[in-house]
């Protein structure tokens, strides 16, 4: 893989706080915003409960980048 | 061996306008596990509700996903669904691709499906490892507080002690009545406001 | 006021403070101080022979200085309780040491300078904010209007002091300057509302109705004056509201569209300086009293109190509800519940309509015995938990506690220290899984499992 190509496309795996950030996901959708399809969201209780071991896995499974918001 | 139910929703055209939905049943319902899958035009509604209660039983489903709008909105309404049919509510995973896909991605439509049955998959995989969850139950003081004793905090610890529980009204001021107590006539009757 | 006093299910604490609060639903523990009054009011009958005879007067706060108050007082004469306080900063025998003549003169011997501040802890199911609001501080931001420098630009509350027959001018409209009735009257609407660069972006929705109510008793009360109102827009929606305000213009007060520019004195007068945006024209009006609409803005602390019960606010600092339209009475905290102007500027109707609202909302929560709660919550595995409580530490809501168990050990009991999870506390936020290294604690319904099962199956 090698991110000069015009054509990459990460896989960006997010982690979102049930109560602030997937909310705000949500609010990007009803006030239709765009944003590139290539993020894919799991939802958490907080932020806190992410483990440093759930975002080395993503990585260790191909994820490109790894957001963590909350 | 589990035996997984998957619902996938139209929402009219929200989502059915934007992502080919046959096309997501269809290759979603490889996932391993995966018994019964289908679409409907809306999933929350009393038919589609009904369309989960008849499958959990015919199928004899023991999880299921529904792929529709956010969680934050119709979990609590699906859990409720197949808590009706006889599941435990906790059996139970939303894929949102709704908020969080075709109204966001709506001008890129191939991949808005592809990300849909990704979404769908990571909540097929979620549902394969839940297990059923048991609500606990807290005890209740009969007893309210009302902090500020204006005329919303009078009007309040009022209606509550009307109802015979007990209130304690707490106030900062020597005096209870707030901005009111302060007022001579108020509109729009012009009436005192003692 | 009198029927909040009176109920038998209302114990009413004035001149007192919520201090603390901890619990959850169904379940809260505050701590109350009541601060001292230094009157026992369980003796006191409220006679006022005390507040006659004190000497030391200080100008009223609640009535704007118009009159003056002794330093044992009660703020108005129908106050609910009717009983005094003594105001200790102002009083002659706690500056000096003398004095003492309300404790020599109450028949009662209700007067008590050796009275302390009491802290009383309470066990309550629902908390209700209805902390209301105070009015924007215009003295520091409208350098048109004289920066308060002019004594006969007051606010619309300061008004409603002096037309209040229970007032200390007995109901008169007079110029605080030198006591005049005043001929002609000016209001100015939105001030500190709708105004971005100086105020606050809202409207504070009753100031339109009681701007026109206030132009209606200058015209009632002074025969002969004339009433004039500067305004941006005529905001009515309420039931009779806008008849209310036609009638006022029918009785002759003049409504001028457009924002006064400036104010300053004319030997005793005050000239308005502003623009009928109407007319495209400027006008000056000879104004011998001015009144402000002052904007509603949270209550004075009340950020204090909202960090006490865990109180979202708004932008401006109200008290934020769960959901505008669906949600309004309640809070993002289960058991805490809101009403009145504290949630936003709103007149009389609209807050006793919220308050039964909210009082609904809290009957429904006490008519249980118990409550279900969530079970998506972290639960410990005691066979690999340590009972290093690293998990303790993190928590935010004291939802972990130490727990002893016993175990066999080659056969013998051996005792040992663990952590456990109070269900009632536990807001499922998961902190303490990812604190424990022992990988003891772990989250109902958002599994190490099933999180990583997900990180698979998006990866894949
Ligand atoms: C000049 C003016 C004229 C008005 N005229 C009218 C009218 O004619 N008709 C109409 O419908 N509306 C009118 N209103 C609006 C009306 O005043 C409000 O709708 C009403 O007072 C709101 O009641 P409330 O109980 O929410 O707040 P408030 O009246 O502000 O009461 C809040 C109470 O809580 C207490 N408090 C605050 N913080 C704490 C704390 N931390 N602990 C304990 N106690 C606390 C305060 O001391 C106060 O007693 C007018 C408003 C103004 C400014
Ligand atoms: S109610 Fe009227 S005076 Fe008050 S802020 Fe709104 S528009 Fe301005
Ligand atoms: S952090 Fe883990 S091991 Fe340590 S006390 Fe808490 S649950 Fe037990
Ligand atoms: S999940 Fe959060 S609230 Fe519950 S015990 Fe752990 S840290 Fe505390």
């Amino acid at each position: 893989m090698s991110i000069d190509t015009k054509d990459f496309q990460p896989k960006i795996v997010g982690f979102t706080c049930n109560w602030c950030s997937y909310a705000g996901a949500d609010l990007a959708g009803v006030s239709r915003m765009k944003y590139p399809s290539n993020i894919r969201v799991i939802r958490v209780p907080c932020s806190g409960r992410v483990n440093p071991q759930f975002v080395l896995r993503a990585f260790q499974k191909g994820a490109d980048s790894v957001l963590v918001s909350g | 061996m589990k035996r997984i139910g998957l619902f996938v929703c139209w929402c009219g055209s929200n989502i059915g306008g934007v992502i080919d939905v046959p096309a997501v049943v269809q290759e979603a319902s490889k996932f391993p596990g995966v018994v019964y899958a289908t679409d409907y035009k809306y999933m929350c509604s009393e038919p589609g509700q009904e369309t989960i209660i008849k499958a959990i039983k015919e199928h004899n489903l023991d999880r299921v996903v529904v792929a529709s709008c956010t969680p934050r909105l119709h979990e609590p309404t699906f859990r409720k669904t197949l808590a009706k049919a006889g599941l435990n509510p906790y059996m139970f995973e939303m894929a949102n691709i709704r908020e969080q896909c075709t109204w966001v991605h709506s001008d890129e439509k191939e991949n808005a499906t592809t990300k849909a049955i990704a979404l769908i998959k990571r909540a097929l995989s979620k549902v394969s490892k839940v297990e059923p969850l048991y609500e606990s139950y807290i005890p209740v003081t009969k007893k309210a507080l009302v902090i500020g004793g204006g005329i919303a905090g009078m009007q309040v610890a009022l209606d509550i002690a009307d109802s015979g529980h007990e209130v304690i009204l707490v106030e900062r001021e020597p005096t209870i009545g707030g901005k009111m107590a302060m007022l001579d006539k108020t509109f729009p009757t012009l009436d005192c406001s003692a | 006021m009198v029927a909040a006093a009176q109920h038998p299910n209302i114990k009413l604490m004035t001149y007192s403070e919520v201090v603390d609060v901890s619990g959850y639903i169904g379940n809260f523990e505050v701590t109350i101080k009541q601060k001292a009054r230094y009157v026992d009011h369980s003796k006191c009958t409220g006679c006022g022979t005390c507040f006659e005879k004190c000497p030391s007067k200080v100008p009223s706060a609640y009535d704007f200085g118009l009159g003056t108050r002794k330093a044992i007082y009660i703020d108005f004469p129908t106050a609910v309780p009717n009983k005094p306080v003594i105001d200790a900063e102002n009083c002659r025998y706690f500056k000096t040491g003398k004095c003492g003549i309300c404790k020599k003169i109450c028949p009662t011997g209700a007067v008590d300078y050796e009275q302390k501040e009491e802290l009383i802890q309470e066990k309550v199911g629902a908390i209700v904010m209805a902390t209301g609001f105070d009015l924007f501080n215009w003295e520091e931001a409208y350098g048109e209007y004289g920066y308060g420098r002019f004594k006969d630009v007051i606010s619309g509350l300061h008004f409603e002091r002096m037309s209040n027959a229970s007032g200390l001018t007995g109901g008169k409209i007079i110029r605080p300057s030198d006591g005049k009735e005043p001929k002609s009257v000016v209001f100015i609407k939105c001030v500190g509302s709708r105004d971005e660069a100086k105020g606050k972006e809202y409207c504070s929705r009753a100031c339109c109705m009681y701007t026109a109510k206030h132009a209606h008793q200058v015209l009632d009360k002074i025969p002969g004056s004339s009433a004039y109102v500067f305004y941006m827009d005529v905001r009515t929606p309420g039931k009779a509201y806008d008849e209310f305000y036609r009638r006022t213009v029918e009785e002759g007060v003049q409504y001028i569209r457009g924002r006064v520019s400036k104010i300053y004195p004319s030997g005793d007068k005050l000239i308005v300086m502003g623009t009928d945006t109407l007319l495209g024209r400027p006008v000056e009006v000879e104004a011998d009293l001015v009144v402000l609409a002052t904007a509603m803005v949270p209550s004075k602390d009340s950020d204090k109190i909202a960090q006490l019960v865990s109180c979202p606010t708004d932008k401006d600092g109200f008290f934020q509800e769960a959901h505008p339209k669906l949600r309004p009475v309640e809070t993002m905290t289960a058991g805490l519940f809101l009403a009145g102007a504290c949630q936003g500027p709103k007149d009389i109707p609209d807050t006793v309509s919220q308050a039964s609202g909210a009082a609904a909302k809290v009957c429904a929560l006490l008519s249980h015995n118990e409550l279900a709660t969530d079970p998506m919550i972290s639960q410990i595995n005691e066979a690999l938990c340590s009972g290093c409580l690293v998990c303790k530490g993190v928590c935010p809501y004291k939802a972990i506690e130490e727990k002893t168990i016993t175990e066999r050990v080659g056969g013998k009991p051996v005792e040992r220290l663990v952590a456990s999870v109070n269900t009632g506390l536990c807001q499922g936020c998961g902190n303490c899984t990812v604190a424990c290294r022992a990988g003891a604690a772990n989250l109902k319904g958002f599994t190490n499992d099933q999180v990583l099962a997900e990180v698979d199956a998006l990866c894949r």
